[in-house]
Parts: structure tokens; C-alpha cells; sequence
């Protein structure tokens, strides 16, 4: 017992460390909430696109001196909405449009980052540098996410009724435009958020397995809102602490801890788990 | 600077042996890939493209840990990523598109957990973004053996493969066999994504199988020249990223990127007959003929 206190709390003697755990419990419950209706919505991978999208922004921010914040959610935005304008204009299909763009916009990213003298490392935008977030950081982290998470609760409803069905959305006068744009715009804010914390590649699980995983559990949507970011906090925190202890890459940890715990809904989910389901099928068909 | 000293400066990074290693590996790879391309697009397939290149990546980092091949460690995890999706698919009510993304992210994220707790052994820099200018021997040996095999199987195959992707009945009918055409085709775009791998990275492997044909499709309806084109395309783009890379100083894989990035967009203006100005042209006439 007191082996297992130990092996929480040594971690957390750092400051870097409490910092790191603090702004890792931040992104991961932004990016539940938003998981949710990205698995509803069948948008998981807009979030891969958005994420890779992001890289020229942060560049082009740098060299200009702008805020890097804003250079990525600019270059996230225009990923979503250059896709939707040349799937409309084209007849190549949308999954390719959205391959082709924002590998291109990543590979344009990389170019103008060799040419540019910075000190931004590339390697902590792909992957984040948790343990080196600053005081500055956590608090913009926090900023962002914190207002993210708010629209998202205040406009759930309107939110899960768009993403759900967005033809009897229109049909009882939502604004669908709106609500389409407002949900990319909110991923690309969550993205931004996460930037600090796990980087532009890693974000794609966290916007992924939390919502996978509630999915598997509930029907309701409230429950499955409180499900993911249960499983997000819990990776989270769990992650930060294990990465301390392997001396690994602590973004990489919670990404693998979420998926363990996919796996174990997977597989154990009372209603749909594969190992609880088989027997009731037997059941019907005896 | 004089005509014959910019000339000369043209011609330098053809008289250095990595770089011209390093181009005819990115035109092979990027052939390749562009053949593989045509097919991709057409089927929706676009993203299985990404989620492959991603998921290798523990194979690839497991394979310079213990010092094997690392196409035989890539070629594992590519497996067990298509089994993975497989059988959650099956067993889940979750969509495809989050059961790919939820298994290929995880795979990724414990490649870079190895490669963060081996950091002597494996370069994540050089997974993700590729690394043809310092790319070693070996690894050189095994790319062209794929990539050249790869070549070899496609040119015998590829009108059935088109016959079974444009209609996978008819293509029973005149007894192909589509099953194992398909894992034939699925086992090259793997093995080509390890190659696509090495050259420009697992995060730019997506645009190698996917770009050069769609920029085919926009100027083609005929699919034997669309490969042609789409092979062109890869060619050229891969040879020409490579050797501006040199002036660059690196950023191989970007380069070819933005390139067939760029000549897409071109082709969605400008493309002779599914343009936009084309249709805008189209449009035109329709409403004059109409007044």
C-alpha cells in the first residue's frame, strides 16, 4: 500500500511534473467531450486531418510573430473548409480530397520549417513536451479549453441533434451551417489546446478512444459524455505517472492507457462486450 | 553569378552518391505508390493509406531495436493492425472510420513509446519524416527489392484488378479471382508503405498513395492512361522533391508533398475537361446558349 502511495506521489514532488499531470487532465477532458460526438458523427478522422493541417500555421505564426495559438486554429479551419471546397468543386471523393490536403499542408509545413531559423522543435509540436509546459502554457491551455468546453456544454443538445440526424435538425430550424462549422471550429480549438500537452499526432487518439470506449457502455448520450471523460482523466492522470516511471514519451502512455481501457469495454462491456455477448446469442438460439 | 556557374550549381547534387541515391530510390517509391494510387482513390480507400503508415511504426521501431529487417518487423505490425481493425469492425458497433483511427493512433503511440524508452536505437525523427538522404545500404536493398517486385506484380495485374474493382461481379464472371486479388493488392500497398516509409515518412506516406492519382483522375476518364499519368506524376514529383531537397537541406519528404500538392490544385483549375474553369466555362455557354 504505502508502495503504491509512494509510486504516485514521488511523480508529483516536481513542479514539472504536478504541471504536466494538471495540463494533461485539462486536454484530456476536452478531447473526451469532443470525442464523443466525433464517434457519433462519424468525423474521427477529421480530427487526424485537422491535427497534421495545423503544422504551416504554427510556422507561418512563428515568423510573423503572432501567436502560435492562432496560426494553428487558422491553418485547422482552413483544412476543413479547403476539403469541403474542392470536394464540392471536384469529383474526387471526400475522403481523398481530405487525404490530399492536409498532407499537403503538412508537407508544406515541414518545408517552410527547415528554412526557418526558430527555435520551435518539431518534434514537440508532433508529439508535445508535457514535461517542459511552462506556468504560460498551462494557463492558455486552460484558456482554450476551458472556453471550448463550455459552447460544448452549452450547445450539446443542439450539437448531438446535428450530429445525429442533421436532416431533422434543419427540419426543426436549427442553424446547421452554423452548428457544422461551429463543431470544426471547436475541434480545431481542442487541437490547439492539446498542442503543449501531446502534440499535433497524439491529439487524434485522445479525440478518438474516449468516445469509442463510452460508446461500447451506454446508450445514453449524458451517460457517455460522463463515461469518456472519466476514461480520459483516469488515462490521463494514470499516463503522466506511469511515463515518469518508464522514462517514456508521457503523450504516447496515455494514448496506449486509453486504448487499454477500450480494450477492456471491448471485451467486457456488460451489454456489448465480446465475451459477455456470446453466451446470450447461444441463449436465443438454443 | 555567370550562366555556367548557375549551371553548375544545377548540377551538383548529381555528383554527390546519396543524392543521386536518394533520387532514383524517391522516383522508384514514389512509381510505385502512384501506380497503387489509381486504385486507392477510386475505392474510398484513401485513409487505409494513413492508418497503414501509422501503424507500422512499433514494427518498424521493434525491428532497429532487435536489429532485423525492418520490413520484416513492419510487415508484422501491418498485420496485426489489419486483423485488429478486422475484427473490432466485426465484433463492434463502432464505425469503420473510428475503428481505424482508434487502432492505428495506438499502434503509432507505442512506436514512439519504444522508440522514447530506446532512443539510441531508433530515430523517431527519421520514422515520421523519412530520411532518404541519409538512408543506409541496407535499408536502400530492401526498398527497391519491394518497390521493384511491387512494379513487377502491378504490370501483370492491373487490368484485373481494374475489372474487379470497378465491378466485382462481372470480374467473378469472367473468373477472376477477386478474393485473392485483393489481398494481393493490399499485401503491395503495405509492403509499398514501408517503402513510402523510409522515403517520406509515416506522416506523408498518405499523399505518395493518394495524390498522384487523383490529379490523374481530374485529367483522364480513361484508367490505363490515368495509371500512366498517375505513374508520371510519382516519377516525376518524387525525382524532382529529392534533388530541390538538396538546396533545401533536407525536408525530402515535404518537398515531394507540396509538389504533387501543388500540381493537384493545378489540375482542379485547370484540368481540360473536369476543371473548374472548365466547368465555369461550360456553364457560360450553357447560359448564353439558354438566352
Amino acid at each position: 500500500m504505502i508502495a503504491l502511495v509512494d509510486w504516485i506521489v514521488t511523480p508529483l514532488s516536481y513542479p514539472f511534473m504536478q504541471r504536466a499531470l494538471i495540463v494533461s487532465l485539462i486536454v484530456a477532458a476536452v478531447c473526451a467531450v469532443l470525442s464523443c460526438y466525433l464517434v457519433l458523427k462519424g468525423w474521427s478522422l477529421m480530427g487526424d486531418a485537422i491535427s497534421h493541417a495545423v503544422l504551416p500555421g504554427l510556422v507561418i505564426a512563428y515568423v510573423l510573430g503572432l501567436p502560435l495559438a492562432l496560426g494553428a486554429f487558422a491553418a485547422g479551419l482552413s483544412c476543413a473548409t479547403l476539403t469541403g471546397y474542392l470536394k464540392d468543386n471536384s469529383r474526387v471523393k471526400e475522403d481523398t480530397v481530405m487525404g490530399i490536403v492536409f498532407s499537403g499542408m503538412f508537407g508544406f509545413g515541414l518545408v517552410i520549417f527547415t528554412k526557418v531559423e526558430t527555435d520551435l522543435h518539431l518534434l514537440h509540436i508532433l508529439f508535445g513536451n508535457v514535461l517542459g509546459v511552462t506556468e504560460r502554457d498551462l494557463i492558455e491551455a486552460a484558456v482554450i479549453a476551458g472556453g471550448t468546453l463550455l459552447v460544448v456544454l452549452v450547445k450539446r443538445r443542439d450539437l448531438l441533434l446535428y450530429c445525429f440526424d442533421p436532416n431533422h435538425a434543419r427540419s426543426i430550424g436549427l442553424p446547421v451551417a452554423w452548428l457544422h462549422y461551429g463543431l470544426l471550429i471547436l475541434l480545431s480549438l481542442t487541437i490547439v489546446a492539446s498542442l503543449k500537452a501531446v502534440g499535433i499526432i497524439l491529439v487524434i487518439a485522445m479525440l478518438i478512444a474516449p468516445g469509442a470506449t463510452a460508446y461500447l457502455l451506454t446508450d445514453s448520450f449524458e451517460r457517455m459524455l460522463v463515461i469518456a471523460t472519466a476514461v480520459a482523466l483516469t488515462s490521463a492522470a494514470l499516463g503522466t505517472i506511469v511515463s515518469f516511471h518508464v522514462d517514456g514519451a508521457t503523450g504516447a502512455c496515455i494514448v496506449l492507457i486509453q486504448a487499454v481501457f477500450f480494450a477492456l469495454a471491448f471485451l467486457f462491456a456488460p451489454k456489448r462486450g465480446i465475451l459477455r455477448a456470446t453466451p446470450r446469442l447461444a441463449a436465443i438460439e438454443d | 553569378m555567370s550562366e555556367g556557374g548557375i549551371l553548375a550549381e544545377l548540377l551538383v547534387p548529381f555528383s554527390y552518391g546519396y543524392m543521386l541515391k536518394a533520387m532514383w530510390v524517391s522516383a522508384l517509391v514514389g512509381g510505385v505508390c502512384a501506380f497503387l494510387s489509381a486504385y486507392l482513390m477510386l475505392k474510398g480507400w484513401s485513409l487505409m493509406g494513413d492508418a497503414l503508415a501509422h501503424s507500422i511504426v512499433p514494427g518498424v521501431a521493434g525491428a532497429y531495436i532487435l536489429g532485423a529487417p525492418f520490413a520484416v518487423g513492419a510487415f508484422f505490425a501491418g498485420l496485426l493492425a489489419a486483423a485488429a481493425m478486422q475484427f473490432v469492425k466485426l465484433k463492434s458497433r463502432l464505425r469503420e472510420d473510428a475503428v481505424i483511427g482508434l487502432i492505428f493512433t495506438t499502434l503509432f503511440a507505442l512506436g514512439l513509446l519504444m522508440a522514447s524508452i530506446w532512443p539510441t536505437s531508433v530515430s523517431v525523427q527519421s520514422i515520421v519524416l523519412g530520411n532518404i538522404l541519409a538512408i543506409s545500404d541496407e535499408d536502400v536493398v530492401q526498398v527497391a527489392i519491394i518497390a521493384g517486385v511491387s512494379f513487377v506484380v502491378m504490370a501483370f495485374i492491373w487490368k484485373d484488378l481494374m475489372v474487379t474493382f470497378f465491378d466485382e461481379n462481372h470480374a467473378r464472371g469472367i473468373g477472376i479471382d477477386t478474393r485473392r486479388l485483393k489481398i494481393v493488392f493490399f499485401t503491395l500497398l503495405s509492403a509499398c508503405t514501408v517503402a513510402a516509409l523510409q522515403t517520406v515518412g509515416a506522416c506523408l506516406v498518405i499523399a505518395m498513395v493518394v495524390t498522384p492519382g487523383a490529379t490523374a483522375y481530374l485529367l483522364t476518364d480513361r484508367f490505363g492512361r490515368l495509371i500512366l499519368i498517375s505513374i508520371g506524376l510519382g516519377v516525376g514529383t518524387s525525382f524532382l522533391g529529392a534533388y530541390i531537397s538538396y538546396f533545401l537541406d533536407g525536408a525530402t519528404g515535404g518537398v515531394i508533398v507540396t509538389l504533387q500538392t501543388v500540381l493537384f490544385l493545378v489540375a482542379f483549375y485547370l484540368a481540360p475537361k473536369h476543371g473548374v474553369l472548365a466547368a465555369r466555362r461550360r456553364r457560360q455557354v450553357a447560359t448564353e446558349a439558354a438566352a
